[in-house]
């Protein structure tokens, strides 16, 4: 991932429907072995972007390079990449074993190695006891596992997966998601994934692309874009986030102080450098927002009213409102800190943990 | 549950009123399928076992005697033919209309169901305005130069297989493209990406695939084609003649009415066996 070549290079990628920018100059390298999730809402673009590494789509600009050359003239069936699809797509007149020894049939093995390798494909997919049914006989877990078997029998180098879960419940979702790590341990394949379910990609990848309008907003591992996120957008799209309106009093380098709507001045940090005077979001996670002081890096306060309390078992979700009627969700184990509807209360926080980042929907949005 | 089941008020009036009187509604359609369909039907089978004498004399003159046994078997070799020659044209027909984009395709789907819609009679005239030795075909041939005598197109087999083949092609290009638009084009992308090739996919993917509609307008075509009379008249040859012909020949010429229904009962009789095979292969679901 660091010093060796890349082995997928996806170099300024662009891809037009008509007047749409399906895909808007998209580079990222992807190193060998490596978990790499494209995250983003729908239509931003993550899809068009697996298809042209696939060979489905052709790029309108840009390259796509495998080991340093470019495939972009190279037919999908002659890639030697693995792929899994958000629909069921197992041929429904084979069986399993058909399904996952369909790959090496047509690359015209012996019957005895194909029979081996479908074996030990169904065993690493936990569905060895179902070589003889059929697609329409398995749950729709069970038929996306025996495409990861039929994807993964040749020994491609790249896997695609196109939202392979999305049609599962979130039980079933989990327990794959595990196996797939697990396959991903074992083998070391590279993966490029695609979901637009944030805790599936911070739960699976070494790194996650987080896609917005055909753009890659930010690359980075799961915890770069949840404590360093370049913008609100990334901030608002991966965990739970709340924001606050304010306008920029004074910046110093990476440190800026930020006066909200009612005078009050918060301290935050920001990756850029900030005009005084510069409206601004202040991004802070309900988590490390607390009812009481906990230790000295707290250093910052807000006036607040208590308005409802939820208990989510492993903790208790407060709602809060500030003097100008904003709302804010706080997230602790604190249960001492307790207190009923209608109470004033004061937010306690560190001023590295509030983000500041230029307002995008100007001024009076 | 059991006693709300048993306790129920209307149990009773349920089960046992099986009866005659639950087919009231369908009345109307047995009505018909009797007056339409077993009338007519006994008394040709009637006709067969009792003209010129009563016994089975018809059916084994038709079985046992050479020339209506080959009648009988050119019938199928003909059926089979165009059936064959259909699918060919059929299917890459039906697979094109499948990816065109539909605004396209609605144009072709028009021209097709015109075609369907304008007199049998017409377009075999039609085919043998142009087949003719003198007709537009030879005569366009002859003019490039590519042949120096008229080809023998029309009262022969190639006569009978064209203007058939042209009749039958919208039965099998319409089930063909229903079930061919209705594979998800995903399932193809699957297979390629896997790395087979444009052929593997269509001989292990495609065309398994297609096989229900494929059958549903094979049995279509080839039981039309096992019955069909104007065509074969037509353009035909005697050499060639099919059943329905000589059924025609038999009860209008000769009038021999017992040998004609006769005739016609093993053509249903064979009709109704390869229904039941079809049926067996594909399943009963699927027939259309
Ligand atoms: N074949 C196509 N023709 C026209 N527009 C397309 C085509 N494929 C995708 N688009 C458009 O390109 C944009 C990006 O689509 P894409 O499928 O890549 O999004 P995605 O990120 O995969 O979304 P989702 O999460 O919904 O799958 C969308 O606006 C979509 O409408
Ligand atoms: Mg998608």
């Amino acid at each position: 991932m660091s010093a060796q070549a890349p082995l997928v290079n996806i170099r300024n990628l662009v891809k037009h429907f008509g007047s749409v920018a399906a895909v808007d100059d998209v580079s990222l390298q992807v190193g060998e072995g490596e978990f790499l999730t494209f995250l983003g809402s729908s239509g931003s673009g993550k899809t068009t972007t697996l298809f042209i590494v696939a060979g489905f789509e052709d790029p309108t600009a840009g390259d796509v390079e495998i080991d340093g050359r470019s495939v972009l003239s190279v037919k999908p069936n002659e890639r030697n990449i693995g792929m899994v699809f958000q629909r069921y797509t197992l041929f429904p007149h084979m069986t399993v074993a058909q399904n996952v020894g369909f790959p090496l049939m047509v690359r015209r093995r012996s019957k005895a190695e194909i029979d081996k390798a479908v074996k030990e494909m169904l065993d690493l997919v936990q569905l060895g006891a179902y070589a003889g049914r059929k697609p329409s006989e398995l749950s729709g877990g069970q038929q996306q596992r025996v495409a990861l078997a039929r994807a993964l029998v040749y020994k491609p180098r790249i896997l695609l997966m196109d939202e392979p879960l999305a049609a599962l419940d979130k039980r079933l979702r989990e327990d794959i998601q595990q196996e797939i790590r697990r396959i991903h341990r074992e083998l070391g394949v590279t993966i490029l994934y695609v979901t637009h379910d944030q805790e599936e990609a911070l739960r699976m990848s070494d790194r996650i692309a987080v896609f917005s309008h055909g753009k890659i907003a930010q690359i980075g591992s799961g915890a770069d874009l949840y404590e360093r996120p370049a913008d609100a957008f990334v901030a608002g799209f991966i965990g739970n986030s709340n924001f606050l309106q304010g306008s920029v009093v004074q910046s110093q380098q990476d440190q800026v102080a930020v006066r909200l709507d009612d005078g009050t001045v918060i301290r935050g940090n920001t990756r850029h450098p900030l005009a005084a005077n510069a409206r601004v979001r202040l991004m802070i996670r309900p988590e490390r927002l607390a009812l009481a002081p906990s230790n000295d890096q707290v250093d910052q306060s807000l006036d607040v009213t208590l308005s409802d309390t939820t208990y989510l078992g492993d903790m208790l979700q407060h709602e809060v409102v500030t003097a100008w009627q904003q709302r804010i969700t706080v997230r602790t184990n604190d249960r001492a800190a307790a207190s009923s509807a209608g109470n004033a209360l004061k937010l306690h926080f560190a001023s590295t943990d509030v983000m500041v980042f230029e307002d995008g929907n100007r001024a009076t949005a | 549950m059991f006693e709300a089941i048993s306790n129920n008020p209307y149990r009773n009036l349920r089960a046992p009123r099986v009866g005659l009187r639950r087919l009231r509604p369908a009345l109307p359609a047995l009505i018909f399928l009797f007056v339409f369909m077993v009338v007519p039907l006994s008394s040709l089978l009637l006709l067969s076992v009792t003209k010129p004498e009563t016994g089975l004399g018809n059916y084994i003159s038709l079985l046992g005697d050479a020339t209506y046994a080959r009648v009988l078997l050119n019938t199928f070799i003909i059926a089979a033919l165009v059936t064959l020659v259909t699918l060919v044209i059929a299917y890459p027909v039906a697979w094109l209309l499948a990816i065109l984009p539909s605004r396209v395709s609605q144009i072709f789907f028009a021209i097709i169901l015109l075609s369907m819609w304008t007199n049998l009679l017409a377009r075999t005239y039609g085919w043998m305005v142009l087949l003719q030795r003198t007709g537009v075909i030879n005569r366009a041939l002859m003019g490039v130069g590519l042949i120096d005598q008229p080809l023998p197109l029309i009262n022969n087999l190639a006569g009978v297989t064209i203007g058939m083949t042209y009749i039958m092609l919208p039965y099998v290009i319409l089930p063909l493209h229903a079930t061919i638009s209705g594979i998800d084009p995903a399932i193809m992308q699957a297979a390629a990406i896997t790395g087979a090739k444009p052929r593997q996919i269509f001989w292990h993917v495609m065309l398994p695939l297609s096989l229900p509609g494929i059958g549903a307008g094979c049995m279509m075509v080839f039981v039309m084609a096992l019955g069909y009379y104007v065509t074969p008249a037509l353009l035909g040859g005697t050499s060639n003649m099919m059943l329905a012909e000589m059924i025609a020949q038999q009860v209008q010429s000769l009038l021999n009415w017992g040998l004609g229904s006769a005739a016609a009962f093993i053509l249903l009789a064979v009709t109704l066996v390869f229904y039941a095979i079809y049926v067996r292969a594909i399943g009963l679901g699927r027939v259309r």
